[in-house]
């Protein structure tokens, strides 16, 4: 049995425009979430990630394609597998004149969830004071708290979270992903869908970028990231040292008055180069691509927004 | 999907709108009861009193003093063999002045009563209606379907839940109405014929279920259409329009909604339909050939027609609900 809690292969979701024509939200998507961790689920707006979430939770039709959840082909097997899973779709959305409570109320009871989870849910997202308030009057990180809550109601093994920190203050945000990262290392699987990509990559083991409905990279954060070959250095006299790095075999750049090093060597060889000469490092940093130029990198070519129109 | 049915029968309960319409339909159907009490109340000595007075002024009057005279010249004329009796025959009678009949339990309900069914239904429809259409404006379907993805059950438990309530509340407010009526003639000592108390238990339960069936209906259609006010456009259409255009049109009568509703609940009515030509030759028509230009529709023809157009909308609204992105 395949230890992938999410998987998809040769997903495609086309929508029918109203001028008869086509638009393709989604097109031969392969996911493969493994089980356990945070995945990130990463593109830009239009290119296709909540359309998929939707498709993987029954709530919008696949065109071609299988999707499977806990090895369970869904949409059809979705009832067995549904208790496994809490999800955050888009916005927040329940009954505006019932208070939070009511609202939780009603979805345990749906489950027939025990109503004692529904006050530890409350506390989880610190709701607690609040919950007999009606919905309409929640602020919208409120509202975001309480969806998450929901979530919590069934003890997934399956969170998927669409943009979860929308509209939180910079306090809940922090909650929140301590809450996601707490859930994935007590052994939940997240799948994270976020715009914010300091977020995903704080927060995530692994991820997936699509762009356009494809998907355009996936594999462990470190792995995307790639080994740094490059590193910032700072000295008192940057002439001297640039010298007697170039001698050494090292390329060398001026960067607003720090270096930057090149080299396949480790970086134990530019302060051995550098002390041979009496030469006292102050900064030596590996620069990494971090994951926005990663994204951007992959992204660049896709038109953002747009599917393929028949 | 018991547990799915008491969802949504709490669901139904919190919603303040659905509140607010069982209240309007209670103090309705009061205010119904009530104005039939009043209009059928006893004669009292004061108003038999102020008859006579009314009597008396008017056979003072010269026209009728006239009109008197010419009978006692005349009293064969005027149907009297006596010229004596001729005030009597002639002027005018205290009941004339009371302006009211006693109560006649099997009237009221006929008359009053299909005035309560008829806002009962609609404002249960508008109960079926409100409660799919706030779903669909909260955009709260999708997370309800993230508890219970198995969409047939929860468009069966919600359509369970509209149902009961409909079919609970008009089943009260109509067994209240026709007991308001026996118990008003039971305090001013009118004997209530035999069969007449079957007749309305009958009519009642029969006008119950088409309460119920419409309200799931309307519930329905909103579910298809997912707007609660293109609903009741709809809804409005077809209670101004569809008539009025069926009859432009030329449709038969046994096809109006109302006359469909009104066979099942009063056992069947009566139509207009336009008589054969024979009819109008002149003489006495062919023996036989009926030139009543009236047609029965029966109960279960009616029934036919109501359930089949329910089920349609039921059809279509579930093949759209199982089949459709949920926004």
């Amino acid at each position: 049995m395949s230890d992938l809690v999410i998987e998809t292969t040769g997903l495609r979701k086309e929508f029918r425009t109203r001028r008869g024509g086509l638009r393709v939200a989604v097109q031969s998507l392969d996911l493969a979430v493994p089980a356990g961790g945070v995945h990130g689920f990463l593109g830009p707006n239009g290119s296709g990630k909540t359309t998929t979430i939707r498709m993987l939770l029954g709530l919008a039709r696949a065109t071609k394609g299988s999707m499977r959840l806990f090895g369970t082909a869904v949409p059809h097997g979705l009832p067995g597998v549904i208790d496994q899973v809490g999800a955050v779709v888009e916005s927040p959305k329940f009954s505006p004149n019932f208070t939070g409570r009511q609202n939780l109320q009603l979805l345990a009871r749906t489950r027939g969830i025990d109503a004692g989870r529904i006050d530890h849910a409350l506390a989880t997202v610190s709701l607690t004071g609040r919950d007999r308030d009606r919905y309409k009057s929640y602020s919208l990180g409120m509202k975001q708290r309480l969806a998450i809550a929901a979530t919590l109601l069934k003890d997934p093994a399956l969170l998927i979270l669409d943009e979860p920190t929308n509209g939180l203050d910079p306090a809940g945000i922090r909650e929140i992903r301590d809450t996601i990262r707490t859930l994935g290392e007590a052994g939940v699987t997240v799948l994270l869908s976020s715009h914010i990509l300091a977020e995903v990559q704080q927060i995530c083991d692994s991820v997936t970028i699509i762009g356009n409905g494809r998907m355009l990279a996936s594999g462990r954060v470190d792995d995307l990231l790639g080994a740094s070959n490059v590193y910032r250095v700072r000295v008192t006299d940057h002439e001297r040292a640039a010298h007697l790095l170039e001698e050494a075999g090292f390329a060398v750049e001026p960067d607003h008055g720090v270096m930057r090093v090149e080299t396949d060597r480790p970086p134990a060889d530019i302060t051995r180069v550098l002390g041979e000469s009496q030469l006292w490092l102050e900064e030596l940093t590996a620069v990494r691509p971090d994951l926005e130029t990663v994204f951007l990198e992959l992204t660049s070519g896709e038109a953002l927004g747009q599917g393929e129109v028949k | 999907m018991i547990r799915l049915i008491g969802v949504e029968l709490t669901r139904l309960r919190w919603r303040r709108a659905v509140v607010v319409l069982l209240v309007a339909c209670t103090l309705i159907t009061g205010v119904i009861l009530v104005g039939t009490a009043w209009s059928y109340r006893p004669v009292s000595e004061a108003d038999l009193a102020n008859a006579q007075e009314q009597v008396e002024f008017e056979l003072q009057q010269p026209y009728m003093q006239r009109q008197i005279k010419q009978c006692e010249r005349h009293p064969d004329r005027w149907g009297v063999t006596d010229a004596d009796q001729c005030a009597a025959q002639v002027g005018p009678q205290v009941e004339w002045f009371v302006g009211r009949e006693p109560l006649r339990v099997s009237t009221a309900f006929r008359e009053a009563g299909l005035g309560v069914i008829t806002i009962l239904m609609g404002l249960l429809m508008l109960v079926g209606t409100t409660f799919a259409g706030a779903d669909w404006n909260s955009g709260s379907m999708s997370n309800q379907l993230l508890f219970e993805p198995r969409r047939p059950r929860v468009w069966l438990a919600k359509a369970a839940g509209v149902l009961a309530v409909a079919v609970a509340s008009s089943a009260l407010l109509i067994t209240a109405f026709g007991g308001g009526l026996l118990l008003l003639a039971n305090v001013w000592d009118i004997v209530v014929p035999d069969g007449v108390v079957g007749w309305m238990a009958a009519s009642g339960s029969r006008a119950v279920l088409l309460i119920g069936a419409a309200a799931v209906g309307a519930y329905a259609v909103t579910m298809l259409v997912r707007s609660t006010v293109f609903t009741l456009g709809a809804m409005f259409a077809v209670v101004v329009g569809a008539t009025l255009v069926m009859a432009l049109l030329g449709i038969s009568e046994a096809w109006f909604p109302n006359k469909n509703l009104g066979a099942v609940i009063w056992d069947g009515t009566r139509y207009y339909i336009e008589p054969p030509m024979a009819c109008f030759v002149e003489g006495r028509p062919p023996r036989g050939l009926d030139c009543s230009g009236l047609e029965k529709l029966e109960l279960w023809t009616a029934a036919r027609n109501l359930a089949v157009l329910l089920a349609l909308a039921a059809a279509a609204s579930l093949w759209s609900f199982r089949r459709r992105d949920v926004p």
